[in-house]
């Protein structure tokens, strides 16, 4: 057996003061990441400060946004009256993410937070206009992810909220791996009043990313026929058991394609 | 498993490979490196932190240096333990081309990794990009500092 330090405090500045008493503490959200990594032993921190007793789990509306608590749970998120009415698309992705279970126990930012370059959550931040809210800061998304599993982040700096755009229209399609649901490929598509937004999940090296040229294409024209002419680049895209570059730009296209209705 | 790259540096083969052969280079330059010493000619014992993701295990092992052809290139791998999580290794055959005209050198690598145990269990999907980012950031870094040096 291993032992390790485990607290749960009622605030975030109490979680705060909780990490910095230990060398190497996590914080801990749902822990759909954290524990299996802890059980293989792949990593040991000094102890663990379980953020879900700091009261951030609520959504709220903010006229031309939603704002979501980060320690808000996939389940919580994708049966939202405010969320569906609002964006029902992120209410979809929410509906998505692995299975019963982790839904119940996973929260937006835990996910986020680990960016894991095949989470559904973080093409929904890129492509919404979310601002993540720290408890130091306000970051914009354009500016949060800064590669595969990192983030603009600092040590001990804790998410709390995140404020989604309204769209005019949104849509989110994954092709999802058969057996953790993960997305080989998910896009999110989102347009707005100044133009269309497209992030890609699944497939970049670098984690989630905007894709230029397809948010021209259907700034222009809304509408799939828009991209049947572009050439998707498989540069830069991921290489593992389950696709190659090339099948996974396919499935960039082909997820777009879906998205746009 | 094949990572290819290479870059354009402004300064003369024999600068580059001295840095090359340079332990605190390579120790700035090794992504997360807390401990190198040389123990030999060609050989070199290493500690490093790999932090990705949600995993951070600590490595213990040996850099050798191999087929070494001054000052054209070598092969340096890296091979380390992390205890309980496996084992993980990684070689990149460097090789360098001057222009005489310009007296900039090309350094290109070509590197590939394996790892063991229960990392590759469980990281099998992130295995090429993490193999990727860290050859970028070992050269990249190291291509850095030199052009760093140039300017000082």
């Amino acid at each position: 057996m291993y032992s390790t330090k485990y607290i749960k405090p009622n605030s975030t500045s109490e979680a705060l003061e909780a990490i910095k008493s230990m060398g190497e503490g996590k914080f801990l959200a749902g822990g759909m990441t954290l524990i299996p990594t802890l059980k293989q032993r792949l990593a040991s921190p000094d102890g663990l400060v379980d953020i879900s007793g700091c009261d951030l789990d609520s959504i709220s509306d903010e006229v031309d946004a939603i704002k979501i608590g980060a320690m808000t749970k996939h389940a919580s998120v994708g049966e939202s009256g405010l969320v569906k009415k609002a964006i029902p698309a992120l209410a979809k992705l929410a509906d998505g993410i692995g299975d019963r279970q982790v839904r119940n126990r996973g929260t937006l930012g835990g996910s986020v937070a680990n960016n894991d370059p095949s989470a559904c959550y973080p093409s929904a931040v890129l492509a919404l206009k979310a601002i993540v809210h720290t408890n130091t800061r306000s970051i914009e998304a354009d500016e949060f992810f800064t590669g595969m599993f990192e983030t603009l982040l600092e040590e001990n700096e804790i998410i709390e909220a995140i404020s989604f755009s309204k769209p005019a229209k949104a849509n989110y399609v994954k092709f999802p791996n058969p057996a953790s649901r993960y997305a080989m490929v998910g896009v999110f598509v989102a347009q707005f009043n100044d133009g269309v937004r497209v992030a890609v999940t699944g497939a970049g090296e670098g984690g989630v990313f905007r894709h230029a040229e397809m948010e021209a294409a259907l700034s222009s024209n809304y509408n799939a026929d828009a991209l049947s002419a572009l050439e998707i680049s498989s540069e830069g895209l991921i290489s593992d058991l389950h696709a190659s570059p090339e099948y996974r730009a396919n499935l960039i296209k082909e997820m777009t394609k879906r998205a746009v209705v | 498993m094949e990572i290819k790259d290479s870059y354009e540096l402004p300064l003369p083969k024999e600068r580059v490979w001295a840095a090359l052969n340079d332990e605190q280079f390579l120790k700035k330059s090794i992504p997360w490196c807390e401990k190198l010493e040389r123990r030999s000619e060609t050989e070199l014992a290493a500690e490093v932190k790999l932090k990705i993701g949600p995993m951070s295990t600590r490595f213990t092992g040996n850099i050798t240096l191999s087929d070494i052809d001054p000052p054209n290139g070598y092969t340096i791998t890296g091979s380390g333990k992390g205890g309980i999580a496996g084992a993980a290794s990684g070689s990149a055959r460097v090789k360098l081309i001057e222009d005489k005209d310009t007296l900039s050198t090309t350094l290109s690598y070509e590197v590939s990794a394996q790892v063991k145990g229960k990392i590759a269990q469980l990281g099998s999907r992130l295995i090429q990009s993490t193999a990727k980012k860290l050859s970028k950031n070992f050269f990249g870094s190291f291509v850095k500092q030199l052009e760093d040096m140039d300017k000082s």
